[in-house]
């Protein structure tokens, strides 16, 4: 069986170049120039899928977006599966691999079938709400087989070979859709000087002109779309983009655009000239002074019995497939219709040879020119009549025609029965209304086009509807209604339109249509055989009805009731239909009843997408310090601080991380080691006023700072709660540089800056980011002094350089700023140097400091020694809601400083000054070898019932190695003046841990070892 | 000591520098990529970079700039350059200053002068950023990945500086001739630009310049 129904001749197929696929297994051919659609129905291909929820055999209805069927699983191996593929949308290319999404174990002898016919009437909408949702602890066994019966495809489970990228782009004028009115656009735009980008979801350009049989200027229609593109495409400033669907509409006149740039050379994208594999596809980003919509319409469907046999289309479908794809889908054609466009289908079917068996026409006497060129060319026309009923399973087999009162809704006579096997039906023209409703705009009903048009931008979305969309459908009208539209943006875009011609279109007698979406039935539509109105999501005429009479008014209801409209159709093919049937059975009109909101995506995305080269390696910047090179040269594990990569612990071969880090403790406390501290914030502060500014942010006093001294500051909020502390020091009057926590340092430079341009522009001072100009390394130990003072001509003496100062020299070769400051409560000296000379002075001194017992340790050892002096980190052992006095740092606030400091009123509220708030303390396990966990909640009494009174928790808690116990920094109810007291740590597993409060400072309480 | 704290903060010894890509190994990597390469990258390493604040509404603070470095202030979104030396406008009252390696001390001295008695801030940066630059006939293109900005000619002609978001950081733009961009980088998100560019510009392909 080859390619049964493709005609022998016509079409924009390529026949030299014939392309193999396989579907469901068995092996077809096809042409270059196909979609996979095209190429199925070529090779006479009726059943394409199992329905979603009654399991019914379903074929292709459309040729474009609308297709709610064939939506099927590619990919010939595991990585390269794609779900949610349209074969409409998705050209042919040769070893294509496609299968059904749904029909289980075959489309062909489907098990689920079973189930759809004999519950078919057990499964009424609202189905999965009324019956699985209770017991709800069964829902998820429930969901796992709707999920595999409803067939929504499936993800691949290995990773994706491809690259997908993004770009920005920035346009005058963003056509979108490049039918007739979107080109006629475009070349207004475009001559008018405007930057204008073109983009189309189909395979080519020109829309409706690919398979018009209407001529320009006597000539088929393609050759004016040739025309035209060879005109853009020389203009230098005018964007073309194929394959290129725009997606999403949103706020400030921004659109994306999915393009999928090699999907229809392969499964996965070939390599580029430079043997580098290309972008798949590509997310448009862009930013248009003015849009100009030219998105079409799309044919709607008539809803009646067994419309969803295979065999049942779309007439501009059927046409498209003629003229643009060479294939037949059937042999005998009956059309059902309320509009003269439809008649295009028969005259072409005509053409190709095949036999019209009837037209019914819901009018009473239409008289349009195609109308009577079908009469003239002896086709059956039974008018006032409508298709009642498909009959036929897996394929039409004939049409039940009957005469009809479209206004009451009614049968009238018995009709006959016409044997055929393709329907076409045509309901009317729906333009395509999503991207022009994505920011909530509401579509406006038009009587006289019996269609919902978009409703006003508002001047939230800067928008010109052309054609179609706009309502224009006969082709002359088309394509003067994008010339305007486009000499419109781009005259609104700030550029002088220019008069072109446009190729002249046949004039023509063209009839109004006449309302039907629901044909009638002889019996009730609750009794009828199904009558489809939403064939995706399997949604019928009774069904709509059901949610009307259980009370579901509101259309959105509707809509979730019966699943109307969902997923990747977005109601494309049956919305307007279904907003009909509803407004006709609650007694109201189309226009009172509404549309539903359309959303972002129009049609599906991939995640490839939408991730971009945002994955991998770059997924997250990590940001390095200058010393990055040496900590991965020497076995360092790293820990993520924002989006720094530190050093977390430097293990030794067969170490684990409690093993290094006890070590490195004990290095540090009893000889020396070198830490990277080069992420600290730094801020430089220059100005006159510099010292005032840092007595209001700050909470204690900069008054009597002298110059080459240094001092802790605490940061508060004007809430009184800490926010963020640090080291400054005065390097001049006018000069300062204040070092903040490594994840504040960015929110301390907002800070400073919003209170200065707001608060205070009278202070004369300006504030730099230095951060990444220093590297710090941080030498601390008691051998630290006689260590730095092998490479340094600085005066190291206690006297000459003493605690909280610091002094300019030479270290290492390298002019260095030298801090005298501890964050382990040992003698301490934190060198800064330009970045770019950092790691010669690192390298000398890690040779120097061989002979100390030198260790560098990271950020673990560095918590577990500041705790061990009971220092604070901003952020673990505060969390917001914590004062200065909670933290028992009553000490660093200046309370009798003259200004008004941030934070002091709040910190005098009633409730920050209570006795029995959370304060930190510090916890000793009763038995020294519990560690206990981070985050613990604490009780005073273990034996209490649950839920129990919660009365702290463990901010900080670590095994310390110089203290042999393990140690623990807690915020405890009242804790300050509970020293000696209990409490208890109830843990997940029933466990208890208890421990004694303490001070927070457990080692060398009198602070003497960083004095030295 | 005196108001402000300033020193020469780069050794004059045989001490070794280290760019924030000196990692990347770009002298080994110079010469290597195709002559026919879209993309062309160098980093403009060890420059020296001045922060400079001021009140610009000031003409003593313009007249004194201008005796200091032979350069009128940039206006806003702009850059102005003589030679290897260029000022920009980073901000309402803020500027960055960039001069060849070594005389970044030289050119703070020499503000500092010529602006004496007036309130503003010199501060060296020169370890904290680097400069790459970016040419070749698809160096926009790459742009036009990287940042939401809008590099076409007509909004971002040559001159024109900005700061914006650039794949999931932000950096400076500089137009600086037809087809060459610079980019000015903070050291530590140096290695993720690194990563991005050569990402990006893989398709039109990518030659490193010494």
């Amino acid at each position: 069986m080859s390619q049964v129904n493709r005609l022998p001749g016509g079409g924009r197929i390529d026949r030299s170049q014939p392309l193999t696929f396989t579907f469901n297994g068995q092996t077809y051919q096809g042409y270059a120039g196909d979609t996979l659609a095209a190429a199925l129905l070529a090779n006479g291909v009726d059943v394409v899928g199992r329905s979603f929820k009654y399991s019914r055999p379903r074929g292709i209805v459309a040729a474009g977006a609308e297709e709610p069927n064939a939506v099927l699983q590619l990919g010939s191996c595991e990585a390269a599966q794609v779900p949610n593929v349209r074969a409409t949308q998705q050209a042919l290319f040769n070893g294509l691999v496609a299968r059904s999404t749904n029909g289980w174990p075959s489309v062909d002898t489907d098990l689920m079938a079973l189930v759809g016919k004999v519950g078919g009437k057990l499964m009424p909408p609202g189905f999965y709400y009324k019956t699985f949702m209770y017991p709800q602890s069964l829902w998820l066994t429930y969901e796992k087989y709707i999920r595999k019966a409803a067939g929504l495809g499936r993800a691949p489970t290995e990773r994706d070979p491809d690259i997908y990228d993004h770009v920005n782009r920035h346009c005058d004028v963003l056509v979108v859709g490049a039918g007739p009115a979107g080109l006629a656009a475009a070349l207004a735009a475009a001559r008018s000087g405007a930057r204008v980008i073109l983009a189309d979801e189909q395979e080519e350009f020109g829309g409706s002109l690919l398979d018009t049989r209407e001529t320009l200027d006597g000539q088929p229609a393609a050759e004016w779309v040739a025309k035209a593109l060879a005109e853009l495409e020389k203009m230098p400033e005018v964007t073309l983009l194929p394959r290129a669907t725009v997606n999403g509409y949103h706020d400030h006149n921004f659109l994306t655009i999915h393009q999928r740039l090699t999907d229809h050379l392969g499964e996965v994208a070939p390599l580029g000239a430079n043997g580098v594999r290309q972008a798949r596809q590509r997310i448009h980003r862009v930013r248009a002074k003015r849009v100009v919509l030219a998105t079409g319409a799309h044919e709607r469907p008539l809803v009646y019995a067994n419309n969803d046999v295979p065999g049942n289309m779309l007439a501009g479908a059927v046409s498209t497939y003629l003229r643009r794809y060479a294939v037949a889908p059937g042999r005998r054609l009956v059309l059902s219709t309320n509009n003269d466009y439809a008649y295009r289908v028969v005259l072409d079917w005509l053409d190709a040879g095949l036999e019209v068996a009837a037209v019914a026409d819901a009018r009473s006497n239409p008289q349009g020119d195609w109308v009577n060129e079908a009469r003239r060319r002896g086709v059956r026309i039974l008018t006032g009549s409508a298709v009642v009923e498909c009959l036929g399973s897996k394929r039409v087999s004939g049409a039940r025609i009957c005469a009809i009162d479209a206004q009451a809704g009614k049968v009238v006579g018995t009709g006959e029965r016409i044997d055929c096997d393709l329907i076409a039906s045509s309901g009317g023209y729906s333009p395509v209304v999503h991207l022009a409703s994505h920011l909530g705009g509401r579509p406006q009903w038009r009587e006289d086009i019996l269609a919902f048009v978009p409703g006003p931008g508002n001047g939230v979305q800067l928008r010109i509807d052309a054609g179609a969309v706009n309502g224009v459908f006969s082709l002359g009208e088309v394509l003067t209604d994008g010339y305007r539209a486009g000499a419109q943006a781009a005259e609104e875009a700030g550029f002088k339109a220019v008069d072109g011609s446009l190729p002249k279109a046949e004039a023509r007698r063209e009839e109004a249509t006449v309302a039907l979406f629901l044909v009638p039935h002889d019996k009730p539509t609750s009794r009828a055989p199904k009558q489809f109105v939403d064939l995706q999501n399997d949604v019928t005429a009774a069904g709509i009805e059901l949610a009307v009479r259980e009370g579901f008014e509101s259309v959105e209801h509707v809509k979730r009731y019966t699943a109307l409209g969902f997923g990747t159709d977005q109601g494309k093919l049956g919305n307007i239909n279904g907003l009909a049937i509803a407004a006709r059975a609650l007694g109201i009109s189309i226009p009172q009843m509404g549309t539903t909101m359309f959303r972002p995506n129009y049609t599906p995305v991939t995640f490839g997408a939408v991730t971009g080269r945002h994955c991998g390696h770059l997924f997250e910047p990590k940001r390095y310090t200058a010393l990055h090179r040496w900590h991965l040269e020497n076995g360092a594990e790293f820990e993520d601080v924002g989006q720094w990569k530190r050093p977390w612990y430097f293990p030794k071969p067969g170490e684990d991380m409690h093993a290094a880090v006890a070590r490195e403790c004990l290095a540090v406390r009893n000889a020396v080691g070198i830490l990277d501290a080069s992420t600290l914030g730094k801020i430089d502060i220059q100005g006159p006023d510099a010292r005032e500014f840092l007595n209001r942010v700050y909470t204690n006093a900069w008054t009597k700072l002298d110059v080459g001294k240094a001092r802790y500051g605490l940061m508060c909020k004007e809430d009184g709660m800490v926010f963020d502390d640090g080291v400054t020091a005065c390097l001049g009057d006018n000069h300062f540089l204040m070092t903040t926590t490594t994840g504040g340092a960015a929110r301390v430079l907002e800070w400073l800056e919003l209170y200065h341009q707001t608060e205070w522009p009278e202070l004369k001072v300006y504030f730099t980011s230095v951060t990444d100009h220093w590297a710090t390394m941080t030498l601390s130990g008691p051998n630290s002094r006689k260590l730095l003072a092998e490479v340094t001509d600085i005066d190291l003496s206690n006297e000459a350089f003493p605690f909280m100062s610091w002094k300019e020299g030479q270290v290492g070769g390298v002019p260095a700023r030298v801090f005298r400051i501890s964050f382990t409560g040992e003698l301490s000296y934190e060198i800064n140097v330009q970045a770019d000379y950092a790691m010669g002075v690192w390298e000398q001194l890690i040779e120097a400091g061989q002979r100390y017992g030198l260790t560098p340790y990271g950020t673990e050892t560095m918590h577990v020694l500041r705790a061990e002096k009971g220092f604070i980190i901003v952020g673990q052992d505060t969390d917001g809601s914590v004062t200065p006095d909670d933290l028992n740092m009553g000490w660093c606030v200046g309370r009798n400083k003259p200004f008004s400091w941030i934070g002091r009123r709040g910190m005098n509220r009633a409730d920050c000054l209570r006795e029995d708030r959370k304060q930190l303390v510090g916890l000793k396990p009763v038995n020294p070898n519990q560690v206990l966990p981070e985050g613990a909640q604490l009780v005073f009494d273990p034996r209490q019932s649950i839920p129990m009174q919660m009365v702290g928790h463990v901010t900080s808690s670590y095994r310390s190695a110089a203290l042999g116990c393990s140690i623990a920094l807690a915020l405890v109810k009242g804790g300050l003046k509970r020293m000696g007291e209990r409490v208890f740590a109830p843990l997940a597993d029933g466990s208890v841990i208890e421990a004694e409060i303490c001070s927070s400072v457990f080692y060398d309480p009198k602070g003497e070892r960083q004095n030295v | 000591m005196t108001a402000v704290n300033v020193y020469q903060q780069r050794p004059n010894g045989a001490a070794r520098a280290e760019s924030p890509l000196y990692h990347a190994g770009l002298d080994e990597l110079a010469g290597k990529g195709s002559p026919q390469a879209g993309v062309r990258l160098r980093e403009k390493k060890l420059l020296g970079h001045l922060v400079l604040r001021g009140n610009a509404k000031d003409p003593a603070f313009a007249a004194g700039v201008h005796r200091a470095l032979g350069l009128e202030l940039p206006v806003a979104l702009t850059l102005v350059a003589r030679g290897e030396t260029s000022l920009q406008w980073l901000g309402p009252d803020e500027w960055l200053l960039i001069v060849p390696s070594g005389e970044e001390f030289a050119a703070e001295q020499r503000l500092r002068e010529a602006l004496v008695g007036q309130h503003i801030s010199v501060v060296n940066v020169s370890g904290g950023q680097t400069l790459l630059e970016l040419s070749g006939p698809k160096a926009r293109e790459v742009l036009m990945k990287s940042t939401p900005y809008d590099v076409h000619p007509l909004n971002f002609p040559v001159g024109k500086a900005v700061g914006s978001t650039f794949a999931k950081t932000q950096l400076v733009i500089r137009h600086v001739s037809e087809d060459t961009w610079e980019l000015l980088v903070r050291r530590s998100f140096a290695d993720y630009v690194w990563l991005w560019l050569q990402d990006a510009s893989a398709e039109f392909g990518l030659a490193i310049q010494a």
